[in-house]
């Protein structure tokens, strides 16, 4: 339009703009349009378009339709990377915005609207090419193995869920769906945590997470798993054959009930994050259920609300945590501590009093396998109060160890390429701002301080590096030295040469007596037929040769296979990756199904009756607020289902504000008001936070002035969501 | 790694604008795949043949879906394109090294089709006309359009990168209020009146005359027929000024070897302040008391600026900016631009009108209503038998029948007769689409007659203009009014001290402010200097230059979030703290309710003034609530060190916003 054009049509332009302003913020809630396209069918310039697309939805847009976006949008994305050498990540249009990944001559495109901020849809397409390549493998390979109308079966499956269950903020964050840990007592959290823990000592299990109702309970895996853990493949599915990955597996014994095992693929990094840290147990035995307990005490069960048993904590750990989190360099110093000590010499005499007692006085008493329900009430009483006959077991500094547990952060943080999925955790943890993170207990966690060396300078130092090198990849086969204290279980024993376990041990002379008296125990539990890994893997044989050739192609694409254990009850879902061998392994999956069974149920039972029904936010809401924990992926709101205008207003400055705090590191607070709202946001490395008061403020002029209340939003943010456990402060 | 590219639907150059290295690049792209030693093909082919498929896949998706793309960012936003679609013409700007934002990049475009406007006028209307003038078929001329407006967006980058007063779109002004008074009491006998009553001005009348110091308006004079300048305009022309006598500051990274002639520190002229003056609280806003005599004689030479950058004849140049003809607005109306230097540094621009206005305000108004009725006959529910029965019909019929025979062009006529025909014909009324294709060719034949009797006959191409003894008389008369002064000048505009003492005395951790009226389009704020030479509030060196970008990034937030509606902004970055604040108030300074900011989306015009003029649309809207009163609109951005409490930082943005208010409350004009 020409500027006289423009200016004969003002009155039209704020017509529109007037429009333009009151238009709902509700497109978000939508996706336009995603397809996947294989340049590789339309060479010629007689081929079709339609030939090279793979999936489009809508599937009811008409196919001229499908072929106009298809062939621009694939024109387009190949003349911009002969310009820039680099592919374009987004295409926006004005009304859409599309997310453009291109894998080799296959192009995956996400259509969004305009309003969703440019990170998010890019998320969201990455998200969806992880889903597909975890459940079919690398895409080409999916394509040539299966049949088109599978794979769309699939695409549907995967994105009705999606749409299905993310809201718009969830959009904006592309953040995991999760339980909203206030409405859950605290001790179902535990109590599916080490479940988790539980399975994982089967053989061949690696990491897991719960679900209930789709919504995350407890997990152990990365953030990025998890999101493609939550979503489930079409119901057919895993009777097809997997695509990239290995050959059928001829199963003997039926699986158990509502049990299913699907091959699955790993990106690399996700393999080896897996992989590594039940490696660290391997070096260092004594603390391997430590280390469990201390991975899964750490994510799920942080319970934010004040009505958490624990809230009588302080908050100190939090800053100091932080400050680690935010500087890793500041932790290496502590990283090395030679022999395992705590600086202050202090936690190893911990372990020794607080956590033997605790296992002497408390034995399981439940029914079967159930070592996580018995660990539970073992580690979780000492702030359990409905059980008092175990708060005895007296944890005389818990200040102390609570401190601890902020450095318990540091070894990883130390190492941070190789600290993989614990470095994660570590900063989740010691990001976490809500003060009753840590209710797992900080016993457990002094115990960890001590005991997990993830370093090699630490093995070596304990002359334990040459086991470490002997026992690559060895992930499902982690020694669990406690076992001795559940005679009736029957886990397939390992072996571990006795003399380097020891060697530790009297490398780490505060904590040796425990030490000694697990590994003793351990092997003597141990010693008859075990099988390390090179064992293992020999028993595996065959199938680990049929795997070969399947194997291959799909590794070199950096896909890692592997196989995904599912077990549900009713809305609970269990799922566990493992290695590949549990397909093969029906002693294993006796193993996973039968020590998890008892406790699932009971979870499944209790959530059903905790839980309430009608999740909606109270209707005296004065504000709004979402916390977004940025390493764990998860979100914390008071939002309602159907927004109102001011939960739009509070949406749209939230979508604007997380794009910028992506964008630039150093910003940490923002403030932005317009004539009807004012939204007060504040991150760190770990968090998000956005505050929105909605009572009609009093209309100001925008001239600064101390009585605007826009500049008193912090201070409220502060004081009104402590009680949601976030910490501003 | 810039490049700027305007093209046609069919993927025609009509201009393009790289910087070295993104001419290097394509050069080394080319370079392999061709043959060795045959010869490379120019870069507009080169760049035609690269952008042709995304050109053309924007009018398919354009057509095929009423959408079409604004930008395309690649992996962690190495590159950038930003495509806009302005009539018929895309226009395409690329960013590979990160230096700029989309926000950028579309106001470089924007401001480019300004650029065009005020150099075509209403020629821009159409695509084939203005395609003659974009890329005549004369490679020298073309050749010479391309590097005019090369040099002009090269200029403006210069511009917005380095003066505060481009990166907000606001005028700064020199404050020195006696000096103001002199000036313009001379502008007015001895410019304006002086032209006006020169029997040999050649039906020529003068009716704006400024004086510029670098890039700041020192004074300004209207003579009482003429209407007001928008700020959008003064900004355009002082960008021009720029352009032809590119003032030391903004050049010198250009002609490093010029540094020579600067060999006396500046300091030598223009202490920096030390600390104890800062702290003796005296303002040096009104600094009258600083005659010129007092500063230290400099020897010519040490002052001497730089040549223009080339020896482009300095005469008079066709511009088309925004007036009122005969009471009524008019866009584009043609004038005649002179820019007078009168020291290096130091300029004096006059305006003038040339006879042929009223005309361009009928094209203007006939344009309007024809593009108008093409809009009726897009939309499509008006068939040719309720069109004619409309309004507005009768009246274009009548006012076009009057000026085609007033005119009585050939072509025109038998284009206006067809269209009558197919219009009003009760026989045999034409379809939609055959009126549509009829409005299109009296619409070219308007632009025709327009771009004939201004651009064609325009004073740069020998049209008629002020005769130069006359133009050297009045550049003589103003050198002598300001003879003793201009040292005094060349320092002042660099070191143009609103308030040394301000942020330091009164403020403390204030680190550095922006104050702009918008109604007026103009700005103060403390001198930032680019420059490694001369010292601004802030000194020099590294801590300087931190606190421009700073600044800049500042006042990019500030846009994004007001394109977003939000009018108060507080960020706290680093060791920084952001705070940005727009506000309507009364004649009297009576601070009106804040209302809601429209809500833009990323790719519409950008907040600006060059390229939108988005405060005057501002203005209008809020307005509309306020129709008895004049509103005037405000914005302050201030930077602060993060240290200082919220409300602190409130309480003094507030006191600062007073205290300027009360400053610029003082007339200028």
């Amino acid at each position: 339009m020409s500027r006289w054009e423009r200016g004969s049509c003002v009155l039209k332009c704020l017509d529109h703009w007037m429009k333009g302003n009151m238009a709902p913020f509700c497109s978000l809630a939508r996706w336009n349009y995603f397809f996947l396209y294989d340049g590789s069918k339309v060479k010629e310039e007689g081929d079709p378009t339609r030939a090279g697309i793979c999936y489009f939805y809508p599937p009811q847009t008409l196919l001229d339709q499908q072929e106009l976006l298809c062939g621009q949008i694939a024109g387009v994305v190949r003349c911009i990377s002969d310009i820039s050498a680099s592919a374009p990540a987004l295409v926006r249009l004005r009304k859409l915005k599309f997310a453009v990944k291109v894998d080799g001559e296959f192009l995956w495109v996400l259509g969004c609207a305009v309003e969703l901020p440019d990170i998010s849809c890019k998320q969201f397409l990455d998200q969806l090419i992880g889903v597909f390549n975890f459940y079919n493998g690398p895409v080409s390979l999916a394509y040539k193995n299966c049949s088109q109308e599978d794979l769309r079966a699939e695409w549907d499956t995967f994105i009705e869920q999606i749409l299905k269950n993310t809201g718009d903020l969830h959009k904006i964050f592309s953040s995991l769906w999760n339980l909203d840990r206030t409405q859950v007592e605290p001790l179902l959290l535990l109590k599916a945590a080490l479940i988790l823990q539980t399975c994982q000592r089967s053989p061949h299990v690696l990491a897991g997470c719960i679900l209930y109702k789709g919504l995350i309970v407890s997990t152990q895996l990365p953030p990025s798993l998890t999101a493609k853990v939550l979503i489930h493949p079409a119901a057919s599915r895993h009777q097809r054959r997997p695509a990239g990955g290995g050959g059928p597996q001829e199963r003997g014994a039926a699986l158990p009930p509502n049990v299913r095992i699907m091959p699955v693929f790993l990106t690399e990094e996700e393999a080896t994050s897996l992989r590594e840290f039940p490696r660290e147990q391997a070096a260092s035995p004594a603390a391997a259920p430590a280390r469990l307990q201390q991975c899964s005490a750490q994510q799920p069960p942080h319970p934010r609300s004040t009505g958490a048993p624990t809230d009588n904590a302080t908050g100190h750990v939090e800053p100091m945590a932080w400050m680690l989190a935010a500087t890793p360099e500041s932790a290496c110093p502590d990283v090395a501590w030679p022999d395992g000590k705590g600086e202050n010499g202090h936690l190893p005499g911990c372990d020794l009093e607080n956590v033997k007692p605790a296992k002497l006085h408390s034995p399981p008493r439940d029914e079967g396998p159930g070592l996580g329900s018995s660990l539970v009430k073992e580690l979780h009483l000492p702030w359990g109060e409905e059980e008092p006959d175990l708060s005895a077991i007296h944890i005389p500094e818990a200040q102390e160890t609570e401190t601890s547990s902020g450095y318990f952060a540091l070894p990883s943080t130390g190492a941070p390429d190789g600290g993989g999925p614990c470095f994660e955790e570590f900063v989740r943890d010691s990001g976490d701002p809500a003060p009753e993170s840590r209710d797992a207990p900080p016993v457990v966690m002094a115990i960890s301080s001590v005991l997990s060396p993830s370093t090699p300078e630490m093995l070596s130092q304990n002359g334990a590096l040459e086991q470490h090198d002997d026992l690559p990849g060895d992930s499902s086969q982690a020694p669990f030295p406690r076992e001795d204290h559940l005679p009736g279980r029957t886990s397939r024993p390992r072996s571990w040469p006795c003399s380097d376990l020891r060697q530790r041990g009297t490398a780490l002379p505060e904590g040796e007596q425990g030490v000694e008296r697990s590994v003793g125990a351990h092997d003597s539990c141990s010693a008859p037929g075990g099988s390390a890994l090179p064992e293992s893997q020999d028993d595996n044989g065959p199938s680990a040769d049929r795997r070969d050739p399947g194997l291959a192609p799909a590794s070199c694409m950096g896909l890692v296979p592997t196989n995904l254990y599912t077990h549900s009850v009713n809305g609970l879902v269990l799922s566990l990756l493992a290695e590949e061998p549990l397909r093969g392994d029906d002693a294993a999956i006796e193993e996973v199904y039968h020590s998890s069974l008892a406790s699932l149920n009971g979870l499944e039972v209790h959530l059903k009756e905790t839980l309430p029904k009608d999740a909606a936010a109270s209707p005296s809401r004065t504000y709004n607020f979402t916390h977004y924990d940025r390493i764990q992926n998860v979100l914390t709101a008071n939002l309602p289902q159907t927004a109102t205008p001011q939960d739009r207003r509070f949406l749209r400055a939230v979508s604007l504000m997380h794009s910028d705090f992506a964008q630039l590191p150093a910003l940490y607070e923002m403030t932005v008001r317009n004539a009807s709202t004012a939204v007060y946001a504040c991150c760190s490395p770990a968090q998000e936070t956005y505050f929105q008061q909605l009572a009609a403020a009093a209309r100001s002029s925008g001239f600064p002035s101390p009585q605007d209340g826009a500049f008193s939003l912090p201070g409220k943010a502060r004081q009104k969501l402590l009680k949601h456990g976030v910490n501003l402060l | 790694m810039k490049c700027v590219l305007v093209a046609t639907e069919g993927a025609e150059v009509l201009f393009y604008w790289t910087d070295e290295a993104f001419a290097e690049s394509l050069r080394l792209k080319f370079g392999r795949s061709e043959n060795e030693g045959e010869e490379l093909p120019a870069l507009e082919d080169q760049l035609s043949t690269l952008l042709a498929p995304v050109i053309i896949s924007s009018m398919t998706m354009l057509e095929k879906l009423s959408d079409t793309y604004t930008c395309f960012s690649t992996e962690n936003g190495d590159y950038l394109y930003v495509l806009h679609l302005f009539g018929e013409c895309l226009f395409v700007a690329i960013n590979g090294d990160h230096t700029e934002d989309e926000g950028d990049l579309r106001q470089k475009l924007c401001v480019l089709k300004y650029l065009f406007e005020v150099h075509f006028g209403l020629v821009t209307v159409d695509g084939q006309l203005v395609r003659k003038e974009l890329r005549p078929p004369d490679r020298e001329r073309r050749v010479q359009v391309w590097e005019h407006f090369q040099s002009l967006l090269r200029t403006y980058g210069r511009l917005r990168e380095r003066e505060q007063c481009f990166a907000v779109e606001a005028v700064e002004r020199l404050i020195h209020p006696q000096l103001c008074e002199l000036c313009i009491e001379a502008l007015e006998r001895h410019v304006i009146q002086a032209v006006n009553s020169s029997p040999e001005r050649a039906g020529e009348e003068a009716l704006h005359a400024f004086l510029l110091v670098h890039s700041k308006l020192l004074a300004f004079y209207s003579s009482h027929s003429a209407s007001s300048l928008r700020p959008a305009d003064l900004l355009a022309l002082i960008l021009l000024v720029q352009d032809r006598y590119p003032s030391e500051s903004t050049a010198e990274d250009d002609d490093p070897q010029e540094t020579d002639s600067f060999s006396l520190p500046e300091e030598y002229f223009t202490p920096a302040p030390s600390p104890g003056e800062q702290s003796s609280g005296s303002t040096v806003w009104l600094d009258e008391g600083t005659p010129p005599t007092d500063a230290p004689q400099i020897a010519e030479d040490t002052l001497q600026m730089l040549v223009p950058h080339s020896p482009v004849a300095s005469g008079p140049r066709r511009i088309f900016l925004d007036a009122s003809v005969k009471e009524s607005h008019c866009p584009m109306v043609p004038h005649t631009a002179y820019c007078l230097p009168l020291w290096p540094g130091i300029n004096m621009v006059l305006l003038t009108k040339s006879p042929g206005s009223p005309l361009a305000l009928v094209l203007c108004q006939l344009l309007d209503a024809f593009s108008l009725l093409e809009k009726k006959l897009k939309e499509g529910q008006e068939a040719g038998t309720t069109l004619r029965s409309h309004p507005l019909m009768g009246d274009l019929r009548q006012r076009m029948d009057k000026f085609v025979k007033n005119r009585g062009g050939q072509e025109i006529q038998s284009t206006w007769l067809e269209f009558k025909s197919k219009a009003f014909s009760r026989s045999e009324p034409g379809s939609s689409w055959e009126l549509l294709q009829a409005c299109g060719k009296v619409k070219r034949q308007l632009c025709a007659i327009y771009r004939l009797s201004f651009l064609t006959t325009a004073p740069g191409r020998g049209g008629p203009h002020l005769p130069q003894q006359l133009q050297d008389k009045v550049q003589s008369i103003m050198q002598e009014k300001l003879t003793d002064w201009k040292d005094f000048l060349l320092v002042k505009s660099r070191r143009n001290v609103t308030m040394v003492s301000y942020p330091h005395a009164r403020a403390p951790r204030l680190v550095h402010f922006i104050y702009v009226d918008r109604t007026t389009g103009q700005m103060v704020a403390p001198s930032l200097s680019s420059s490694k030479r001369i010292s601004s509030e802030l000194g020099r060196g590294p801590l300087a230059t931190f606190i421009r970008t700073k600044v800049w990034s500042l006042i990019r937030l500030a846009r994004r979030y007001l394109q977003k509606g939000y009018a108060t902004l507080l960020f706290r970055e680093g060791d920084f703290c952001f705070s940005y604040f727009l506000w309507f108030e009364n004649e009297m300074g009576y601070k009106l309710q804040i209302i809601e900011v429209p809500v833009l989306s990323d790719d519409s015009t950008c907040i600006g003034v060059l390229g939108g003029d988005y405060y005057r649309k501002l203005l209008r809207y809020y307005s509309k609530s306020h129709p008895a009163e004049a509103v005037k609109c405000h914005e302050l951005l201030a930077l602060h060190l993060s240290v200082i409490p919220t409300d602190v930082l409130v309480q003094q943005a507030g006191e600062l916003a007073r205290r300027l208010w009360e400053t610029s409350r003082l007339p200028l004009l």
